[in-house]
């Protein structure tokens, strides 16, 4: 037996030792009664149960293999960070609801009815503890897009009055002002002004017909104006015909990320018929990485036909800019590690175009260790980096990608969402760490071979 | 009739038609339900090639998830690999499916099959005490894992035991056997051995919904 | 019983040697599966013995199992066995006929009384009296009448123990076997189409030497001769081991004496001494002459599909009726999934 001696205590906070689960506390918004909370779940979660999800919540093994690939759970050995766990309540409502043999789990009591009190304890796995980042999709041996039902998931908990306070007053706002830090038109405006002098860059706006539509994200325009700069500098360079627009310029979608689809379907018509109104031909989505899901891969499936212009994240807007000679850049003498948003890269699809920029730029590339489809997210996508209460998770998990920024040994650090920029510089805050997070369009922006010919 | 007729005759037609029926119920009862159109303008073409390229590519894992899952993977591909050949590279397996097919191959020695099933027998009991003791596995388990492992390894063990002669006589032994299949033929459909069929299904929407998108299958 | 003479007796003035005797003592107790130590004793119980009566009855038979035991090259000390014993109905064999046969099985019965054997060999039909008859008498009458007073009935043959050919599907004439009927005494069940003579000897051997019957397994067969398979004891089994198998009767795996499995052997679930005992004063036995067994030692192995077709095959049902479980399938699916959208609607239309 070992004795403690007083000198050296054992601490068994720390985190080699323990995990303390944090406390899971629950929200609720509205004053619905427990059944009707049930019964809203219930029904926008079976309003999801069509082919695609109906094979995957059929088909999951239970083999468990999700829970190594989350960051959630890798980093808290907590079996409630399971990615099919997240989902287990929406599961069991498909089950007993819609499945080929629901009538036999209701006959014999397979599944029981979805209770208040899961909802209750499934809203901290549902939002606190999962950043929709789509890891878990990759490593399932079925192929099980977990992540996707995840944000389906929400949906029911939405109607339910069941998510957290922050994240909800976050969606309230930006459906009720237009923008989740409750950038009005004016504002916007009034900030570009302010970008278009201190830059000395000229920022077309509310132009009435133009080839390109960009648009913002309100975490640029409140915390790093500089990105409106650099698009209109860009923009300019390669000469297109474009605008900003006061009726159409906030790309975030906070009802996408707390689950109100009404609201996801009238931030995504805003910016559309923005789009539609100045004849636009491409719209140009700002570094926001879920932007890029809310209107490339779901944009069209919310307006119900095929969208009248073609959608591009600013890194693929860069990426074929460069490539086909419309802007020029100077070459930078730096090594640069390269933090793919999830939904851009491993869900968006256009991992690509961030390297063909940053091979134009001449940087020292240094990819991370699985850095790319595999990255470690930044712990704050999803909505996450709203959530108060889930600051100490967030940060416990953001461990994995400081280890793997840290192995390259690069000089620089950059990205190509402001979300993910705004969660590492609250973590870089919190641990006082060595790396600050740089937008790769800045970087292009500052230097440009600007033709003054 | 007597247990071994009843096994091959009776026990293992209505496990074939409960089988068909269920197999078909289940996909069917998954297709019929609403399909969600996708207007977004694709990257790639997607389609069915791609379904087939993810059917086939998530057999591996990839290299990221290689280390830790490496022991329940490699549990699981001698698992698989093994139910593969006991089922269908053993003689009398063979001369069954030949009655039934058509269609002959050559097998392996009875003896090489015997050491495939203890190995397939062994890393089947490593994933039950996997599943017991691993605290996630432990957590989403329930019943239908259980059981589906039960039926799944009950045939591999009652056709190990008929060369042992160990308990029972031989007829009995095949009888049981054969019952034991017809037991697993029954459930496949219905719990999470389903796996069998609508893994072609995961993986192929899964293929198909995400390299429309270029992202990563 | 006064003036008869002994076995041993009986032997001797056959001119069989007291080496040839005690060799035939050793053998049955091999087969009985007895410690040599019994051999002397054996030998003793059956010179001592008094002929015992034996009745025989053939009732729906092809007289193969009386063919089996008299048909042998050279007198054997099995067929003197016979000899030794009271054979004192046997309509094949028995000089007499009509009346007189008659007269001598009541004879017999009458005189031991309770102490007799009756050994039967051929399927009884029900269907109809008329089918069978010796004598007039019906066989199923004749059977019930002669075993009232036996000691114990040996059922010789497939037929008399199981029904055998006659009571193959679909049993015209409504073919039993012995223990169908007799209920009320000892029944040794001796199948084989024909049994091995050695094994019937040895039974008859048996009760004479402990005037007791052989233990048994589930089917009445004697333990001793019947608690293994063919497949346990076959000498081709090394080759069904290595998965090297006879695919035709004359390809290089037949010729070059490989396991006969896929040709329908049936020597796993065949419960008989055939490899060990053999035929023919112990020259060979079906699977040696290159034939798979056909099973024929256990009940209704006529109807346990083609003699050739391997014993692992399964039988999946019509192809319509498994098209008919994929309809059902369909609907089913159907059904559940209008069944699904329907509740989705249902919540839809609530909340
Ligand atoms: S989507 Fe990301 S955060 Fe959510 S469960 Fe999967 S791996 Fe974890
Ligand atoms: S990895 Fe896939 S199959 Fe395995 S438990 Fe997770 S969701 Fe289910
Ligand atoms: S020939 Fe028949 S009895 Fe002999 S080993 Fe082959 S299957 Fe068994």
């Amino acid at each position: 037996m070992t004795t403690v001696d007083g000198r050296h205590t054992i601490d068994r906070e720390a985190e080699r030792i323990a995990y303390k689960p944090p406390e899971i506390r629950h929200d609720t918004q509205g004053d619905l009664s427990t059944e009707e909370r049930v019964e809203h779940a219930m029904h926008h979660f079976v309003k999801n149960f069509n082919t695609q999800t109906a094979s995957y919540l059929d088909g999951c093994l239970h083999c468990g293999m999700c829970a190594d690939a989350c960051h959630y759970h890798v980093r808290t050995d907590d079996p409630r960070y399971t990615p099919i766990w997240k989902i287990e309540l929406f599961k069991q409502a498909y089950k007993r609801e819609v499945g080929p043999f629901a009538f036999f789990y209701r006959l014999f009591g397979f599944k029981k009815k979805v209770t208040i009190k899961q909802l209750e304890e499934w809203q901290h796995l549902l939002y606190d503890s999962c950043t929709v980042c789509g890891r878990c999709s990759l490593v399932c041996p079925m192929g099980i897009d977990i992540a996707g039902m995840v944000s389906m998931a929400r949906h029911g908990m939405f109607k339910a009055g069941l998510i957290p306070h922050e994240l909800h007053e976050t969606a309230k706002k930006a459906a009720e002002t237009g923008s989740p830090l409750g950038v009005t038109a004016e504002k916007f405006e009034d900030r570009l002004e302010w970008m278009a002098d201190e830059h000395d860059v000229e920022i077309p706006v509310d132009v009435e017909q133009a080839d390109v539509l960009a648009c913002m994200s309100s975490i640029e325009i409140q915390k790093y104006p500089e990105s409106m700069a650099a698009t209109a500098r860009i923009l300019n360079a390669a000469g297109e015909s474009w605008t900003f627009r006061t009726d159409g310029f906030e790309a975030t979608n906070f009802g996408m990320l707390s689950g109100n689809t009404e609201w996801q379907k009238e931030a995504t018509l805003k910016l559309i018929n923005a789009a539609v109104k100045i004849g636009a031909k491409t719209v140009v989505l700002p570094e926001c990485g879920h932007a890029y899901m809310a209107m490339r891969w779901m944009g069209a499936n919310m307006y119900g036909k095929p969208l009248p212009f073609k959608v591009l994240h600013i890194s693929e807007y860069l990426a074929d800019a460069l490539n086909a000679g419309k802007i020029k850049v100077k070459k930078v003498d730096k090594s640069v590690t390269y933090h793919d948003p999830c939904q851009v890269s491993r869900r968006g699809g256009a991992t690509k175009a961030a390297r063909d920029v940053l091979k134009h730029l001449g940087v020292d590339h240094r990819e991370m260790k699985y850095g790319g489809d595999y990255n470690w997210c930044c712990g704050g996508g999803g909505g996450v980096v709203t959530i108060k209460r889930a600051d100490e998770l967030r940060h416990r998990v953001f461990k994995l990608k400081m280890d793997q920024v840290e192995a390259t040994e690069a000089d620089e650090l950059l990205s190509s969402c402001a979300n993910c920029r705004q969660s590492f510089d609250d973590s870089q805050e919190h641990f006082g760490w060595k790396y600050k997070m740089g937008s790769l369009m800045e970087m292009v922006a500052e230097n440009l071979e600007e033709d003054n010919s | 009739m007597d247990l071994l007729e009843f096994a091959r005759g009776p026990a293992l037609q209505w496990a074939a038609y409960i089988l068909v029926a269920g197999t078909i119920w289940r996909i069917v009862g998954i297709v019929l339900l609403e399909k969600k159109p996708d207007y977004s303008e694709p990257r790639k073409s997607g389609g069915y090639p791609a379904a087939i390229k993810v059917i086939w590519t998530r057999a591996f894992t990839a290299e990221p998830f290689a280390k830790a899952t490496l022991y329940p993977k490699m549990m699981a591909y001698v698992m698989h690999i093994g139910l593969f050949a006991v089922i269908f590279l053993f003689t009398p397996h063979i001369v069954f499916f030949e009655g039934w097919t058509g269609f002959d191959w050559p097998g392996l020695p009875n003896s090489v099959i015997f050491f495939i099933g203890v190995a397939t027998l062994v890393s089947g009991v490593a994933l039950l005490v996997r599943r017991l003791t691993n605290p996630v596995l432990k957590l989403i388990s329930n019943f239908d894992d259980y059981f589906s492992w039960f039926v799944t390894l009950l045939p591999v063990v009652t056709g190990l035991l008929i060369p042992v002669r160990a308990l029972f006589r031989y007829e009995d032994l095949l009888a049981i056997h054969i019952l034991s299949v017809a037991l697993l033929l029954i459930w496949l459909p219905f719990g999470k051995l389903g796996h069998t069929f609508l893994v072609f299904v995961t993986r192929g929407t899964t293929g198909m919904v995400f390299e429309r998108r270029g992202a990563k299958t | 019983m006064k003036n008869k003479p002994t076995v041993g007796e009986i032997l001797q003035a056959k001119g069989v040697s007291r080496r040839g005797f005690l060799k035939y003592c050793a053998t049955t107790a091999s087969l009985l599966a007895l410690p040599p130590a019994m051999i002397p004793r054996i030998a003793k119980a059956i010179e001592s013995a008094r002929r015992p009566s034996v009745i025989w009855l053939s009732f729906q038979e092809c007289t193969g199992c009386t063919e089996s035991l008299t048909r042998s090259a050279a007198p054997t000390v099995e067929g003197l066995i016979f000899d030794a014993i009271s054979l004192d109905y046997h309509h094949t064999l028995q000089a007499a006929s009509g009346d007189q046969a008659e007269a001598a099985r009541h004879a017999a019965m009458e005189e031991n009384e309770g102490g007799y054997l009756v050994l039967v060999d051929g399927s009884i039909p029900m269907g109809n009296p008329g089918f069978s008859t010796i004598a007039g008498i019906s066989n199923y009458d004749m059977l019930m009448e002669t075993v009232a007073g036996a000691a114990a009935v040996v059922s010789i043959g497939t037929c008399a123990a199981f029904g055998g050919i006659p009571g193959a599907n679909p049993n015209p004439t409504g073919a039993v076997s012995v223990g169908d009927l007799v209920k009320d005494k000892p029944i040794i069940n001796v199948p084989g189409c024909p049994p091995i003579p050695m094994v019937m000897t040895a039974v008859l051997t048996q009760f004479l030497t402990f005037g007791q019957l052989p233990e048994v397994d589930k089917y009445g067969r004697p333990l001793a001769f019947f608690g293994q398979t063919i497949h346990d004891r076959c000498y081709r089994r090394p080759f069904y081991e290595q998965g090297k198998f006879a695919n035709t009767f004359d390809d290089e795996g037949a010729k070059a004496g490989w396991c006969l499995y896929k040709l329908g052997c049936k020597g796993p679930t065949t419960y008989n001494a055939c490899a060990t005992v053999k035929w023919n004063q112990g020259t060979s036995f079906p699977i040696e002459s290159g034939h798979p067994c056909l099973g024929c030692s256990e009940p209704d192995f006529w109807d346990k599909g083609g003699f050739y077709e391997p014993l692992s095959t399964g039988n999946f049902g019509s192809g319509a009726k498994v098209a008919g479980a994929a309809a059902a399938g369909v609907a089913l699916g159907a059904v559940a999934a209008v069944a699904g959208r329907r509740r989705q609607a249902k919540y839809t239309k609530e909340a």
